[in-house]
């Protein structure tokens, strides 16, 4: 961060709340950190700068002068920053309404300046579910997976892999992961039994990469299971959020059909990771060698997109479409993950605006995007990203960019199954059976028989078992998402 | 508020795809202030849509669904479509080889059938098959064309195809 504080930030509102909206959050915050109720020294960081926060915007001829310096600052900011972004909007101007309206945003992420030629440091852990449904070829494949990546690891690198039933163990320790003898031979004593609790392997798992955390590289936890876990999901959803702050991605692999893909959606979505979906072992190793070999070629780790939208506005739901498809929550600051070299961080975001007066032009959101940019040595600078748009009482005939409707096509087909799965566990079978072939045509129309086939057959299967197959559900799961990656357009069956 | 022109869901003024049956939304036009947005009505309409031929071809959907296997045969583009088994070397070829989808021992001539499209519908015309064509399991005359809608069922010599079509925004 800079020296300079965005002081809306900090209290969490928009630039343009009220008297009343700055008195509320500042009452919230500091209820919350006081420190009579926190002890860690952050905690009473930030609750001074909570009240500095509240001193200067709720005065309001301090407030004025301290907004003009905001400005400027952000001015300089945006000229000095690591990062460059693209906003598109999917209107040029929005509508005088007295109801609401969407709108979406697509972002686009670069890094602004040249990068250094190097691949990053990382500090891995591969934290393993060694249940009994995990012995014979799933934990064959999983052992020379694992023995793949420690064959390339690097000088600054630390790997670790963790073993979990209903307890946790290290079976491979950062410096035995040094030794490829010892790796192996330890790898070999890895044996299936027991039961599957993920809260046991995430809390060894990622204590592992806090001890070795890597400020100039990547702190990345691979979590590979194919069973349920019961009771400690809180567990585990707590543990991902504290990663988050502290700039760790999870990323899930899941084999099979009966792990719940939902506890680990979570857990990637709060840290910018990605979940992988194999409905067969001998997958595990292509997948796990991409995911690491993406790793290496990582320009910025821990991006993050902060600030607050207007007070009109309500963040309705967000997208990350690049690198790794992903839904992400729909609150601010969100974890983003990692900006590859070759590439961009692409969100998209949907908001609704509420009715809006006779305005000409609304400040949509102030975004920061932050990260660091790996190899540099000096701290990254955010870039302020404010985003408005003209209002007027004509509604905009310009059809959308073609890459907002694109985007939206293919996120509409992952929401339709996300509701159709819904609909199914709340017991309306024929709804969604109905929602399920309207997927399986606008599949169908964009070249996608076989996840169509998939569709109708979980269609049929609701109309006679009033329930959707868990393989099913994970097929139509991924399977819309991987839509989205671009290498795989265009190589459908024609 | 706007309404999709598929399925007739209320959406927000902007929304570019409708929530209930994925229809791209782009060019609707708001159906006026006041309308009534608490009362999004969760019912989705999945009437078929109206029957329309090539002529409005942009965003159609139509194909024809093999009910034994599941398999797909996407039928868009073309004004019309013969159905039959290109077996051996014969000089008439179909443009949908019903081999392909296990059409093999059921009875299926080699042009068979005919899809047309046109501004009046979607028609299906038996072309003087030996075993004859059915709609919805009611045998039809040869050569002479029938409507049909999205989910009837075809039959041509014992092999099952549905309807599937449908207009997109």
């Amino acid at each position: 961060m800079t020296d300079e504080l965005d002081y809306y930030t900090i209290l969490g509102v928009p630039r343009n709340a009220t008297e009343e909206d700055i008195r509320r959050a500042y009452r919230e915050s500091a209820l919350r950190l006081h420190p009579d109720k926190n002890e860690g020294p952050e905690a009473t960081e930030l609750f001074l700068q909570v009240n500095r926060a509240y001193e200067l915007l709720s005065d309001q001829g301090q407030r004025e002068k301290y907004d003009l310096e905001l400005i400027e600052h952000e001015a300089k900011m945006i000229a000095k920053a690591s990062f460059g972004a693209k906003v598109i909007q999917s209107r040029a101007k929005l509508l005088q309404l007295d109801e609401p309206q969407v709108h979406y945003l697509l972002v686009d992420i670069e890094p602004s300046q040249d990068l250094p030629e190097i691949r990053p440091p990382i500090n891995l852990s591969i934290v393993i579910d060694r249940s009994t449904s995990m012995r014979g070829e799933r934990l064959d494949h999983l052992r020379s997976a694992t023995l793949n990546i420690m064959q390339g690891l690097n000088d600054g690198d630390s790997t670790s892999i963790v073993a979990f039933s209903d307890r946790a163990e290290l079976i491979v320790s950062p410096d035995q992961a040094k030794d490829m003898a010892v790796a192996r031979a330890r790898l070999s004593q890895l044996q299936a039994g027991g039961g599957t609790e993920i809260a046991q392997g995430l809390r060894m798992g990622l204590g592992e990469i806090q001890r070795n955390f890597s400020r100039e590289g990547i702190n990345h936890l691979i979590l590979l299971t194919d069973g349920r876990t019961y009771g400690d999901e809180d567990d585990c959803i707590q543990m991902a959020d504290v990663s988050a702050d502290q700039g760790i991605i999870i990323h899930g692999v899941g084999i099979g059909s009966d792990w719940s893909d939902r506890l680990l959606d979570d857990l990637a979505s709060r840290t910018g990771g990605g979940v992988a979906f194999l409905d067969t072992p001998a997958a595990i190793e292509a997948v796990m060698e991409d995911i690491y070999e993406k790793l290496g070629r990582t320009a910025a780790s821990r991006m993050r997109l902060e600030g607050s939208v207007a007070q009109q506005v309500d963040l309705r739901s967000a997208f990350r479409l690049l690198p790794e498809p992903m839904p992400m929550g729909d609150s601010l600051p969100m974890s983003l993950g990692n900006l590859p070299r070759d590439g961009i961080v692409r969100v998209l975001l949907e908001m609704v605006i509420h009715p809006i007066g006779k305005i000409s032009e609304l400040t949509l959101a102030h975004f920061t995007i932050d990260g660091d940019i790996l190899g540099k040595g000096d701290e990254s600078i955010p870039l302020p990203l404010e985003v408005r748009i003209p209002v007027s009482d004509e509604p905009d005939t310009e059809p959308p960019s073609e890459e907002i409707t694109a985007a939206l096509s293919q996120i509409s087909l992952y929401r339709m199954q996300e509701k159709a799965r819904h609909e199914a566990e709340l017991g309306q079978s024929a709804q969604a059976a109905r929602r399920l072939e309207n997927l399986a045509t606008q599949l169908l129309a964009s070249g996608e028989r076989e996840l169509a086939k998939s569709a109708l057959n979980e269609a049929d299967r609701l109309a006679h078992s009033r329930r959707l197959s868990s393989e099913g559900e994970k097929v139509l799961k991924y399977g819309t998402r991987a839509l989205m990656i671009p290498a795989k357009t265009g190589e459908g069956e024609t | 508020m706007i309404e999709c022109p598929t399925c007739k869901h209320s959406e927000f003024v902007g929304t570019l795809h409708c929530s209930e049956c994925g229809t791209q939304l782009v060019h609707t036009a708001p159906i006026g202030p006041g309308s009534d947005f608490l009362d999004l009505s969760e019912e989705i309409d999945t009437n078929e849509a109206p029957v329309l031929g090539p002529g409005l071809a942009t965003g159609a959907i139509f194909g024809l669904r093999v009910m034994k296997t599941g398999d797909m045969v996407s039928l868009v583009g073309r004004e019309n479509y013969t159905l039959g088994r290109a077996t051996g070397s014969q000089a008439i070829v179909p443009d949908v080889d019903l081999d392909t989808y296990g059409a093999q021992d059921q009875g299926i001539s080699r042009l068979h059938a005919e899809i047309r499209l046109d501004e009046t519908g979607i028609h299906v015309v038996d072309l003087d098959s030996v075993n004859g064509t059915l709609i919805n399991g009611k045998r039809i005359e040869p050569q002479e064309p029938k409507e049909i809608r999205n989910k009837d069922i075809i039959q041509l010599g014992g092999m099952q195809l549905q309807v599937i079509s449908r207009i997109r925004g």
